[in-house]
């Protein structure tokens, strides 16, 4: 007992004149590791990565078996789908749905459309939402709460319920009838009726614009309502990037917008050169969302709402191809024929999705970021 | 004279100079400028055109539309009317609100656990990341649009080859047998299993509906100070304390916006009700359009009355951290 004790003492040795070097002797590795690897603290900490590992790859698997499943059934031959020994890995390799619906589905025109309407919209209701957001966070008026509780409303009436009469207001668009009573449409005011032919008369509008009629303007088949609800931040979950960005704009000290007042900056002048590179991060993700929502958006673009004629019209989406089969592939006197059309039809959703996907894996580094720094409060 | 040019020092400087508030005022009102014309140039007109056709039927006699108000007809039409496909609007109004009400604590729940599991630091934090937010991105209605069922089944279940257990065993992850046996000896009700259970078997729905709401969490998690945490971590307080103390109120606030936007959402996309009114007003030709419209008037009605509910009854729980 006691010599190991004086064994144990450090020893002291001098190494040269200003330097001593000590030597401790270690505890046993043995010890050390039982100290480090069979406390509760230990034990606690296995348990709960295990959990947790096992937890999250569990719910990945779940969010992304669906698309396993789809892409693997997408390269699959008619004749794997008769095998029942062939279920998630494809025996015979086969790019023949892709290319039908690549050919026959005219994927790339359908594509050029898609990503010319989704990016023009996105980039304005980026912008738009975050301009009015600024108004709504920075600046006291009368009447800021009420017009942002109105904002509230646009978001919280589906726009479902609203389909047909925006239908027929777009296919006939006009201001207060304006347009209408200069172009020939009449307006009754009391029983007095009163028709107007001005627009006529002098001729200005050419016959080749034949979108021009006297209930107004034709917009239907056409990009322009989207183009006009994203001008006003009226389009689908604006509401929402309103908030977001209001909320994140409250976040800003207010203090950076002063000194730059101080510093004789205007207030446009400072929200385009301040404010709105401070915002990369958050227009990033909203950005991101426009896009993507009004890319797989299959309701404002059908038949029932803005493009009564969207299979025929040059207006051809990628949505459009979405559960439809190609007629070469069409044959359903096999075995397995509504599985095959099963797949077909995914690998047109696949189709649809794919850009979607591309761009998520570039952006969402900026995505999780931009909702970081967002700071949400709800206050 | 001299007296006029006074006056007109005068006049000119009260012209000039308005004070810095009114200045701000103005400029806020340009910024919100393009909502205004737009509420009022186009969606005002939408929404009383849509409401009076609520209140109008429209019919076509001798080849012309004909418009006769009939006042709030439709809307106890809809109430009282005939059932379609076997269901009256009030069933169906009540099974897919109770469903709804049912929902919001699940997608809550869940996204909040998620939240905060993906709010540590961890190897793959950033992986699971990108993965868990993929729903949020493309599923908006387009890939459940398509029906492929038959398909999703068959590469989902092993039937065909035979297990040896002699059932399906992939129809459902679990049964509610399983777990009312684990539970026998506790007093739970069938229901409150039904519930868990059903929310289990129904997890990729939930996932994938709870991914806006578990972004707004995730960035309520990150405006935390950490100050905070270290802290309390100083006076000792353990993990579960430093949850319901620290965490819990001060992610209050996202957990009213969450279930607000949990409700909006499951309002505003593909519901049975909104499926239910389109099948209505296509199959009554004549006054179907304004009873279609009057029920989604009323279901509207109904999801506000819900979202002040949850508004008031959340609010006097929430915690502010007043900033000023």
């Amino acid at each position: 007992m006691n010599a190991q004790n004086i064994d144990s003492k450090p020893k002291v040795r001098k190494e040269s004149k200003n330097k001593i070097k000590v030597e401790f002797d270690r505890t046993p590795l043995k010890e050390r590791l039982k100290a480090k690897f069979l406390s509760m603290y230990f034990l606690k900490k296995v348990v709960w990565w295990l959990v947790r590992y096992v937890l999250l790859i569990g719910i990945a698997y779940i969010v992304l078996f669906p698309f396993f499943s789809k892409i693997s059934a997408s390269f699959m031959d008619k004749v794997d789908f008769t095998d029942a020994t062939v279920r998630l890995i494809p025996k015979h390799f086969s790019l023949e749905m892709y290319k039908e619906i690549w050919v026959e589905q005219e994927y790339l025109r359908a594509f050029g459309n898609t990503l010319t309407l989704s990016l023009s919209t996105a980039l304005i209701q980026t912008f738009i939402c975050s301009f009015v957001a600024y108004g709504f966070a920075k600046f006291k008026f009368k009447g800021n709460k009420t017009l942002f509780l109105l904002v509230l409303l646009t978001l919280i009436i589906p726009h479902r319920t609203l389909a047909s009469a925006m239908k027929t207001s777009f296919s006939g668009f006009d201001i207060f009838g304006i347009f209408g009573l200069l172009n020939g449409g009449g307006i009754s005011i009391f029983g007095f009726e009163y028709t107007n032919d001005f627009l006529a008369s002098i001729d200005i509008i050419p016959d080749t614009w034949t979108r021009f009629t006297s209930g107004g303007i034709d917009l239907l088949n056409s990009y322009w309502p989207f183009i006009l609800l994203s001008l006003t931040g009226l389009a689908f979950k604006n509401g929402l990037y309103i908030f977001m960005f209001r909320q994140f704009f409250m976040g800003v000290p207010d203090e950076l917008e002063e000194s730059a007042y101080i510093d004789g900056s205007g207030v446009f002048r400072t929200f385009f050169t301040i404010i709105l590179p401070l915002s990369v991060p958050m227009m990033v993700t909203v950005f991101l969302f426009a896009f993507s929502w009004c890319w797989t958006d299959n309701f404002y673009t059908s038949g029932l709402m803005f493009f009564p004629d969207s299979n025929s019209a040059p207006y051809l989406l990628t949505t459009d191809i979405g559960g439809k089969i190609p007629s070469t592939l069409s044959d359903s006197n096999f075995a397995a024929a509504t599985l095959y059309q099963g797949a077909i039809r995914n690998t047109g959703g696949l189709m649809i999705i794919l850009p979607l996907v591309i761009m998520y894996v570039f952006c969402q580094k900026s995505l999780v970021q931009g909702i970081e720094r967002s700071g949400l409060t709800a206050d | 004279m001299t007296d006029s040019v006074k006056i007109k020092n005068k006049s000119v400087k009260k012209k000039k100079i308005a004070s810095l508030d009114k200045r701000k005022a103005r400029a806020g009102w340009v910024f919100v400028l393009p909502f205004v014309i737009g509420f009022i140039l186009i969606y005002l007109p939408v929404l009383f055109e849509s409401l009076s056709a609520s209140v109008t039927y429209r019919e076509k006699i001798d080849g012309k539309w004909v418009e006769t108000f009939v006042g709030f007809k439709a809307y106890i039409e809809a109430f009282l009317g005939d059932a379609v496909d076997g269901q009256t609007f009030l069933q169906v109004l009540i099974t897919g609100v109770s469903e709804m009400i049912l929902d919001i604590p699940m997608v809550l729940l869940f996204s909040l656990f998620m939240a905060i599991l993906l709010n540590q630091k961890m190897a793959g934090r950033a992986a699971f990341r990108a993965i868990f937010f993929v729903p949020v991105i493309l599923s908006t209605g387009i890939m459940d649009s398509i029906d492929a069922s038959a398909l999703d089944t068959y590469m989902g279940s092993n039937e065909g080859i035979d297990d040896g257990s002699g059932q399906d065993a992939a129809s459902s992850i679990v049964s509610a047998m399983d777990v009312q046996r684990l539970f026998a000896g506790m007093a739970i009700g069938d229901g409150m299993l039904k519930y868990v259970t059903d929310a289990i078997n129904n997890i990729y729905e939930i996932v994938n509906r709870s991914g806006v709401q578990m972004l707004i969490f995730l960035s309520g998690l990150q405006s935390i100070s950490p100050a905070i945490y270290e802290s309390v971590q100083i006076d000792g307080a353990t993990a579960w304390e430093t949850f319901w103390k620290i965490t819990f109120p001060m992610i209050s606030p996202m957990i009213l916006v969450n279930a607000v936007y949990t409700v909006i959402d499951a309002f505003t996309t593909e519901s049975a009700v909104m499926t239910f009114i389109n099948t209505a007003s296509q199959s009554l030709p004549a006054q179907g359009l304004a009873i279609s419209t009057a029920m989604s008037w009323m279901y509207f009605l109904l999801v506000i009355a819900i979202l002040a509910l949850i508004a008031g009854a959340f609010g006097a729980y929430v915690f502010y951290q007043k900033k000023n």
